[in-house]
């Protein structure tokens, strides 16, 4: 786990190294969803995408090509963006999909006390 | 219940773990009756894939019954006998619509790493890391399966279990490398590496009616189960591969090449000690030494299907090959829900079989030694399946 967790973060710290400018954190974070950008849009709007937009920036434009609608949200952290793909998600499936609460093994003792900061790697990446 | 846990490099064991329940209301929960390993499951276990756990639950190819479905599973009864694809799609996504189903945009709700590594993240896939969802596996009693209505297919009752379970990958995965490679009457293919997806993408070829089909490996009785099914084998520890190609096709090369390996392939002579040493030390992420070989003998113009998998950056990819000949360069984890339908249907009829795959069943308590077998290829394995 160490070992592993050692190497996953050397990996993104090339490939972040590799980039020719760092991200800028006053940019856009931006997904695709399938559906009518007037959905997004009116009073009727989502409640979790009028909460998003009390403290961030947001643009709603329609997707070329018949893909729906585009969500940009501004100075999106780790966990603003977990939560617009998880808007995403719902508006696409009907719900936000799980992964805690799973069957696991047994875990060593660096395993657990390094959980959190895994998940958040692998969820939210290194914003 | 009993699962097949990883618990560090090249280390397994069955464990006691908790029961899958739905965890959202589109879920089933399968009882599995047959659970295979895959040879992309080596990658996890020999500790190249960086985000696995000790303790998490491995397997993803697979054939069961429904158990539990969630009150918004519409299509999946209990009691049904499915084949579950090993690629989780949510069939809503943009991509999901295409029927690019390992490009599912909703089903890895871990999408920092492969963001971050590749700029986008790939798909859900049962028992395979972190960065891949970290599902919980098949090599266990039970799974519980996301969008059970997409991805559980009903096994007509004719497939018996060591046929069906290689619906879930190794028969989709193949037939999508001749797919991708769209090939047809009049074509030579070319497929580097006999395990089961190779072989099945020698099968799939030969079905939608390649002229030859020429498998390369270096287990004999590998190249014979693939000679069986009619295709023609070049042992790469005694022929030189290149030369061997060129002279079976009047010099042109195949027309399409699939390249069923991935990231620790092997290989002869000085090249391949280069990659082993540098994939060794961790200086590079993929050993891309049949990829380099399949790019060098195609033909000018023809197309390199990729179905091995691969996780970062190759050295020495020939970019000039694929650039001067024109190839046009495919790959992909499979769109398996693009296929599955119609391969429980011709294994229904009778037209594919993919139980000869099937070397060594065995109990879910003998996961250990069934991973060992496998991984050396000891005793002709092909695929050890486990019976939980």
């Amino acid at each position: 786990m160490l070992l592993a967790g050692a190497a996953a973060v050397a990996g993104m710290a090339i490939v972040r190294a590799a980039r020719s400018a760092p991200p800028n954190p006053d940019g856009w974070f931006a997904v695709t969803v399938e559906t009518d950008p007037a959905r997004l849009t009116g009073p009727d709007r989502p409640d979790e995408l009028a909460r998003i937009a009390e403290r961030h920036e947001v643009r709603i434009s329609p997707a070329p090509g018949g893909r729906g609608s585009e969500i940009a949200v501004r100075e999106a952290d780790g966990e603003t963006r977990d939560r617009v793909r998880k808007l995403k998600q719902l508006l696409e499936t009907g719900e936000v999909l799980l992964v805690d609460r799973q069957p696991e093994g047994h875990r060593t003792a660096l395993g657990r006390v390094g959980t959190p900061a895994f998940r958040h790697l692998t969820r939210k990446g290194t914003r | 219940m009993r699962a097949l846990c990883w618990t560090g490099v090249n280390e397994v064991s069955v464990e006691d773990v908790p029961d899958p329940g739905l965890l959202n209301r589109q879920d089933a929960v399968v009882k599995v009756t047959a659970s295979s390993t895959c040879g992309s499951d080596l990658h996890l276990l020999d500790g190249y894939v960086p985000t696995m756990m000790a303790g998490d639950v491995l397997g993803h190819e697979f054939v069961g019954e429904v158990v539990e479905t969630g009150p918004d599973v519409r299509e999946r009864r209990v009691g049904e006998r499915v084949t579950v694809c090993s690629i989780i799609g949510c069939g809503r996504c943009h991509y999901c619509k295409e029927g690019l189903w390992s490009l599912c945009d909703n089903s890895n709700p871990n999408p920092g790493f492969l963001e971050t590594a590749n700029g986008h993240a790939s798909a859900g896939i049962f028992g395979y890391s972190h960065a891949l969802g970290g599902f919980a596996g098949s090599h266990a009693e039970y799974v519980r399966v996301p969008y059970a209505d997409v991805n559980a297919f009903p096994v007509p009752e004719n497939v018996p279990d060591a046929s069906a379970v290689f619906a879930s990958d190794a028969v989709p995965t193949g037939w999508m490398g001749a797919d991708l490679g769209e090939v047809g009457p009049g074509d030579v293919v070319a497929v580097w590496g006999c395990g089961g997806v190779g072989q099945m993408a020698a099968l799939a070829s030969l079905r939608v009616g390649a002229d030859r089909v020429i498998v390369i490996d270096r287990f004999p009785e590998r190249l014979d189960m693939a000679a069986e099914m009619g295709a023609e084998i070049l042992n790469y520890g005694e022929t030189d591969v290149l030369e061997a190609l060129k002279e079976l096709t009047g010099g042109r090369g195949p027309d399409v090449c699939i390249e069923a390996v991935g990231m620790e392939s092997h290989g002869t002579g000085a090249q391949y000690a280069y990659d082993r040493v540098k994939h060794a030390l961790r200086l590079q992420t993929d050993r891309g030494i049949s990829l380099r070989q399949a790019i060098h003998a195609c033909r000018k113009g023809g197309v390199v299907s990729v179905l091995g998998v691969f996780l970062g950056v190759v050295d020495k990819f020939p970019m000039g090959a694929v650039m001067n000949k024109g190839l046009t360069l495919r790959g992909g984890q499979q769109h398996g829900h693009r296929y599955i339908p119609m391969i429980l249907d011709r294994m229904s009829k009778g037209e594919i079989d993919a139980s000869p795959l099937l070397t060594h069943p065995m109990r879910l308590e003998d996961g250990p030694r069934g991973y060992e077998l496998f991984k050396k290829k000891q005793e002709g394995c092909v695929r050890a399946v486990f019976r939980p």
